[in-house]
């Protein structure tokens, strides 16, 4: 305490740096809200997670590589991957006659199961044959877009059963005017009068996993062996860590999170199609980044890249509502980017 | 694989063929080019394949609109001869294309921001300016014509019965009869070659080649050896965003429209997946021009064969995706291979 009272004159502007993403996220919030009066509500903050759940799937996916040092590019195209596997699988289990519950539930189980093989591949190649991360992932996107372009034919798929959509896009909750509390479904009320929809159910079921594996990370053996493993791979290998099993678990992990953005997608949009995910790889690596994560490896929290995330999604909704066009937010990605690994240097006690 | 394809289709084992392959993987083999260059230096350059977007979508635009004021003009003080509104696009977009290289170059030296995350904020930069002056997701007209006669055109006429000619085609010869005249060495394949031939000179024989595998084989020996680091590599990410600039235009001359690049074109990422097959290393200090065009044309290859035997395109992806791992494992088999 006492070398922090002597150091006063530094604390503030370092304080500002250490926590320079939530101060940055509350900029965001207060500039949007003056451009656009209607950008400060409830709804819109709902309506930023519901956009936003891809990204923040996506983000945790290349965070568990990220740790580890290494990268995966193969994320994107794993989600769509598993957006077209999905869908196909609905739309088979519906014409097999199975009600559209089990068809999406076991479409869903199937597809999470299917979505481990590229991560296992991906992390066989890495652990035991030595290819750089770069090059295996880079080969994984190659072969799942290809494969899923292969399912579709160039044509993305239709006909899913509307309960998907209604999944997707509906909420765990709703509030009639009355008072009346709905789980689920929305009540039926007179045209005109306001039902309150409170959390989107995919941001429920994007959490859930996200907390879970924000558990294993922080709190297990394998996520402290993943922090050693990026920290310093020779030194991981000579404490007993089996560096090639949790080297591969991180791809799979990351793999499997891609396909939950996968479904995701296939809920919210009602479509699989190759390339739903082709230009998320920027925004995903971005949010690792923005959270603080060192690309050498050995850092990086599920906390604070939620938080990178949360700067990316609150960008999309906020520059759409305003009215501007995406170009707008590849610019401001790429600028905040780099921009963060700047700040970061300039105080680099942040992560711990 | 020649072999293969050759047993597989008649169509391939063609000089057409093979020339065609050379001409529609010109932008592959200066993308390649330039990505050699940073990944020597032990760094990576994410930013080209937009890079390569950035100019011919600005190229075209620059032309658009001094081609539609000059017709506009009617002969009067607002017009501008073709040739001069061709050069004044290229030179535009040849200027700007340098700056991110510039900006890449600046980041990774002074600021040691990672060549991954700097040319990675660059790749969205450049990408979203593309998409701004594309507006939304146009490709840009109306630039002239005569650009696709300099960008398609062959060096050598050769008409079986009677003459040959150079650059133009004989005046006499129409649609019709088009295809029994031999065109011969396609003027993209002396661009390839020019800038290949270059950069293969720069790299192996000068004093800056031998620095820049230095830097990449060791950065603290490169620094001690007195090599002035942080110039060269921002010498090196500017020459890559050139290159890549020239590569753009090359695109833009070719089909004459600005095409931007697509999101999941990842022409950064086939360069440097034929960085790699042609045997360079990812740490760096390793890597040379001919292995790296051998990269490209196996690349260009097994795309162009896939297709004359009638596989579906598709395959393609899984192909390059498969060959890669292939080739970085008999890489780490067989070191001293390249």
């Amino acid at each position: 305490m006492q070398t922090e009272t002597a150091e006063k004159k530094g604390a503030l502007p370092e304080l500002l740096g250490r926590n320079w993403i939530a101060i940055f996220i509350v900029l965001l919030v207060v500039f949007f809200s003056v451009v656009a009066r209607s950008f400060f509500s409830f709804d819109t903050a709902q309506l930023i997670f519901f956009n936003g759940t891809e990204v923040f799937l996506l983000a945790i996916a290349e965070l568990f590589v990220i740790i580890t040092g290494g990268i995966d590019l193969s994320v994107g195209f794993v989600m769509g991957f598993a957006t077209v596997v999905s869908s196909k699988l609905m739309v088979a289990c519906v014409a097999l006659g199975f009600s559209p519950f089990w068809s999406i539930l076991a479409a869903s189980v199937v597809t999470l199961l299917i979505g481990l093989v590229p991560g296992l591949v991906n992390g066989w190649l890495v652990a035991y044959l030595r290819v750089p991360a770069f090059i295996a992932t880079f080969s994984m996107l190659g072969v799942t877009h290809g494969i899923s372009e292969l399912m579709t034919q160039g044509i993305p798929t239709k006909n899913l059963p509307a309960l998907a959509g209604d999944i997707g896009n509906g909420s765990f909750f709703y509030v009639a005017p009355g008072g009346a509390i709905s789980f689920f479904s929305r009540p039926q009320v007179a045209r005109g009068q306001t039902v309150l929809a409170i959390i989107p159910n995919m941001v429920i079921f994007a959490f859930l996993f996200i907390f879970l594996f924000a558990f294993i990370l922080g709190k297990m053996k394998f996520g402290r062996h993943l922090y050693a493993i990026g920290g310093n791979i020779d030194a991981a290998i000579r404490s007993g860590i089996n560096v090639k099993r949790d080297l591969i678990k991180a791809y799979v992990i990351s793999s499997l999170f891609a396909s939950l953005a996968g479904l995701s997608y296939v809920m919210k949009y009602i479509t699989g199609k190759p390339d739903a995910g082709a230009n998320m790889l920027l925004e995903a690596i971005a949010a690792v980044v923005i959270g603080g994560a060192s690309m050498a490896g050995g850092s990086g929290t599920v906390g604070r890249t939620i938080l990178g995330a949360l700067v990316i999604a609150i960008l999309e909704t906020g520059l759409r509502i305003i009215g501007m066009q995406t170009f707008m937010t590849y610019i401001l990605v790429g600028v905040i980017l780099i921009l963060a690994v700047i700040i970061d240097q300039v105080f680099p006690n942040r992560n711990r | 694989m020649i072999v293969i394809f050759s047993l597989g289709s008649s169509g391939f084992f063609d000089i057409v063929n093979f020339q065609n392959i050379i001409h529609l993987s010109t932008g592959a083999f200066l993308l390649a080019a330039a990505e050699l260059l940073v990944v020597i230096t032990g760094g990576i350059d994410l930013s080209i394949g937009y890079v390569y977007g950035l100019s011919s979508v600005l190229g075209a635009k620059v032309m658009q609109i001094l081609y539609a004021g000059g017709a506009g003009g009617a002969g009067g003080a607002g017009a501008m001869p073709t040739a001069q509104v061709i050069a004044l696009g290229c030179l535009a977009a040849l200027s700007v294309s340098i700056l991110p290289g510039l900006a890449n170059g600046v980041l990774v030296t002074r600021f040691r921001v990672p060549p991954f995350i700097a040319t990675m904020g660059m790749w969205g930069i450049c990408n979203g300016i593309t998409l701004f002056l594309a507006d939304g997701f146009m490709p840009v007209m109306g630039a002239p014509s005569e650009i696709n006669a300099i960008g398609n055109s062959y060096f050598l006429y050769i008409d079986p019965s009677k003459s040959i000619s150079f650059f133009a085609k004989p005046s006499y010869i129409t649609q019709a009869n088009i295809r029994s005249v031999l065109r011969l060495v396609p003027n993209s394949l002396f661009l390839s070659l020019l800038v290949l031939l270059v950069l293969g000179f720069v790299l192996g024989r000068t004093r800056f080649g031998k620095h820049t595998y230095a830097i990449g084989g060791s950065m603290d020996a490169a620094i001690r050896s007195g090599i002035n680091v942080n110039r060269h590599l921002v010498m090196i990410y500017v020459i890559a965003s050139f290159v890549s600039g020239v590569a753009g235009l090359f695109n833009l001359f070719q089909t004459g429209i600005g095409n931007y690049t697509p999101s999941g074109a990842n022409y950064e990422l086939m360069a440097v997946a034929a960085v790699v097959i042609g045997g360079a290393s990812l740490t760096g200090g390793k890597g040379r021009i001919l292995g790296t065009a051998v990269g490209v044309l196996v690349l260009a290859v097994l795309e162009n064969g896939l297709q004359i035997i009638g596989v579906s395109a598709f395959y393609r992806y899984i192909g390059v995706g498969v060959l890669l791992t292939i080739a970085v494992i008999i890489d780490r088999a067989f070191p001293d291979l390249f």
